[in-house]
């Protein structure tokens, strides 16, 4: 069992190394973070428009294709897709780490009162997390943005209130299981109160599935950040979204396929890359499922 | 079983009544006049008024939630504010296209994906194993919209072979699109966990035995090894059935698929509350149909189960 975050910088990290494809994906994201916190120092002003070109003695009118200035090529109006991309990064990263931290801290400290105080409290941070739960998420959040009006914090409000249940329900059964624990009842006993033992010594003890379920949760923030902004309800301009330009590019899907096409590429990696890392941090919260399988290889 | 499935049913009940108390403070928070909308942008104010009376907007708010409840409690929908019809009559025109769409794409996911697993279980380690699980890993990073764009592009644009969306009767070529969308995602879940479940399988003793007296690896397979691991597939499924209905409205407005979840959508856009409210609650109920069914499932697969 997981005791320190200290432990798992140490043997840990050694296990998930061995995951090559896991440390691929903790490069990339270093990678992204790198363009999006520094993105002013390394692409152009992505507002700025740009209506003509002159080439070969030829007039050109945008969206001009793919070329040296312009690596993803640029909009209708001329503005570098690149650097939209990176500012949209920028917006990707800050909902998925914000969105995750929100309906962590919520869904952890709900999860742990439901798991160690009276049934009735338990019972209703339950119902509740099972009404939101049977709501179709995407239409929850876009009634929430809808209510609040769209923006950057309303979009990590509505979608951190429809990711916290799923962290609820995930605590409260580790919380549950560790009540009975001898080292719980000892606490007890020298006179810990309930506060102290949750934090001291539940909390320490499922910190492997909260990180595991951190990491998880980021790519469905990230990923449902693009779709409300796709669908309008989002992050508004001047503000860049990766979602938002996939939508405005969809009416010169035929013309500029580079115009929808490189920022779902670059959301694809993102996520990708996420996943991958959360499927790394499985495998090294949970070393007896990674031996099992290694045991079922050499078997036969 | 039966008294368990009961009972599971009655408990649908106070979440439902949930649903709509949150459902319904939300969207008299949302600014905006139904009655305005009803009329129109440029209708006389005297218009406006006599809707807000005939609608009954001018009550207290609490006398509208709980006639609301009372209605609902009745199986009465009400009228949608947008087409004016009947919902029930709406929900039984868009709701069997839904099902249409997502039981098309859940059953194509599921006979590839599990095909896909058995493939990568079986040659573990190998290329195809690594070809199959980078794929599955892919498909599950893609975002749902932006894959429909890119299909519709290739599908529909470039090579012409399909419709880019709408819908026809029957499974014809309108659904093609839209279901393998749908399904990409749940395919690459599926074949992961199929190839985890057998990897696990493979390392029981019944497995060395059944080797051990000759049978052939397909009918190892087939007999001893996906038996066993169906349990977690199953549950797989049914739980990836469920998020799959949560892709619904993104493909169906994308796809101009007249199902449940364009409906919802464009009663959100439109802030018509009864017909938001009443697709809601009906895909609610089916979640929790989905569920129970996922639940009966494990008992009939595994007879260790048992509920009382």
């Amino acid at each position: 069992m997981r005791t320190s975050i200290r432990e798992f910088a140490t043997s840990d990290w050694r296990r998930f190394r061995r995951s090559r494809l896991a440390v691929v994906g903790v490069g990339v994201i270093l990678l992204f973070a790198l363009l999006a916190a520094f993105a002013p120092y390394i692409v152009t002003d992505p507002t700025q428009i740009e209506m003509r070109r002159e080439q070969d003695g030829q007039t050109l009118r945008p969206p001009f294709p793919p070329n040296r200035l312009n690596p993803f090529g640029t909009d209708q109006l001329g503005r570098d897709i690149f650097a939209r991309v990176v500012y949209g990064l920028r917006t990707s990263l800050i909902v998925g780490i914000l969105v995750r931290g929100i309906s962590m801290v919520a869904g952890v400290l709900l999860g742990l009162i439901s798991g160690f105080f009276p049934r009735y409290v338990d019972d209703l941070i339950m119902r509740f997390t099972d009404i939101m739960l049977a709501f179709p998420v995407i239409l929850l959040a876009m009634t929430v943005t809808a209510v609040l009006g769209p923006g950057l914090v309303t979009v990590c409000v509505a979608l951190a209130l429809v990711a916290w249940p799923d962290v609820a329900r995930l605590v409260r059964g580790q919380a549950l299981s560790i009540r009975g624990q001898t080292y719980v009842e000892a606490a007890r006993c020298v006179g810990a109160g309930s506060w102290r033992i949750l934090l001291r010594h539940v909390l320490p003890n499922c910190m492997g599935p909260i990180i595991v379920a951190f990491s998880m949760g980021i790519p469905g923030a990230i990923m449902y950040e693009a779709g409300l902004s796709f669908f309008g309800f989002g992050i508004q301009p001047p503000t860049p979204s990766l979602g938002s330009i996939i939508s405005d590019g969809r009416g010169y899907i035929t013309v500029a396929p580079w115009y929808p096409g490189f920022p779902g590429l670059v959301l694809t990696i993102l996520v990708l890359s996420v996943n991958l890392v959360g499927d790394g941090l499985i495998d090294v919260m949970n070393p007896r499922a990674a031996l099992g399988m290694q045991n079922s290889r050499s078997a036969t | 079983m039966l008294g368990y499935s009961v009972r599971r049913l009655i408990q649908i009940v106070p979440i439902l009544i949930g649903l709509v108390t949150v459902l319904f403070a939300l969207l008299n928070i949302l600014p905006g006049d139904p009655a305005r909308m009803m009329a129109g942008p440029f209708a006389d104010p005297d218009v406006v008024r006599t809707i807000r009376e005939e609608m009954g907007f001018n009550r207290p708010l609490w006398v509208q939630y709980l006639d609301n409840l009372g209605n609902l409690a009745r199986g009465e929908f009400g009228r949608s504010y947008q087409s004016r019809r009947p919902i029930l009559r709406d929900l039984i025109e868009v709701f069997p296209k839904t099902i249409q769409l997502a039981v098309a794409a859940e059953v194509a996911s599921a006979l590839v994906g599990i095909w896909l697993g058995v493939i990568a279980a079986a040659r573990r380690n190998g290329w195809a194993d690594r070809l199959i699980m980078t794929i599955a890993a892919l498909n599950l990073s893609f975002p749902l919209f932006w894959l429909a764009l890119m299909l519709q592009i290739a599908f529909a644009v470039f090579l012409r072979l399909l419709p880019p969306s709408g819908y026809g009767i029957g499974f014809d070529r309108f659904i093609i699109l839209p279901a393998f969308t749908l399904a990409l995602p749940s395919l690459g879940l599926l074949a992961r966990i199929t190839r985890a479940a057998l990897l696990e399988v493979m390392a029981e003793d019944y497995i060395r035995t059944a080797r051990a007296k000759g049978l052939r690896n397909a009918l190892v397979m087939r007999r001893h090894m996906l038996p066993n691991a169906l349990i977690p597939i199953v549950s797989t499924i049914g739980t990836d059935f469920v998020r799959l209905l949560g892709g619904i409205p993104i493909i169906e407005v994308i796809f101009a698929w007249p199902g449940i979840g364009k409906y919802a959508y464009d009663a959100l856009v439109f802030r018509d509350l009864p017909a938001l409210q009443a697709s809601v609650v009906v895909l609610a109920v089916s979640v929790s149909l989905v569920n129970l069914a996922v639940d009966l499932l494990y008992a009939y697969i595994n007879p260790r189960i048992r509920y009382v």
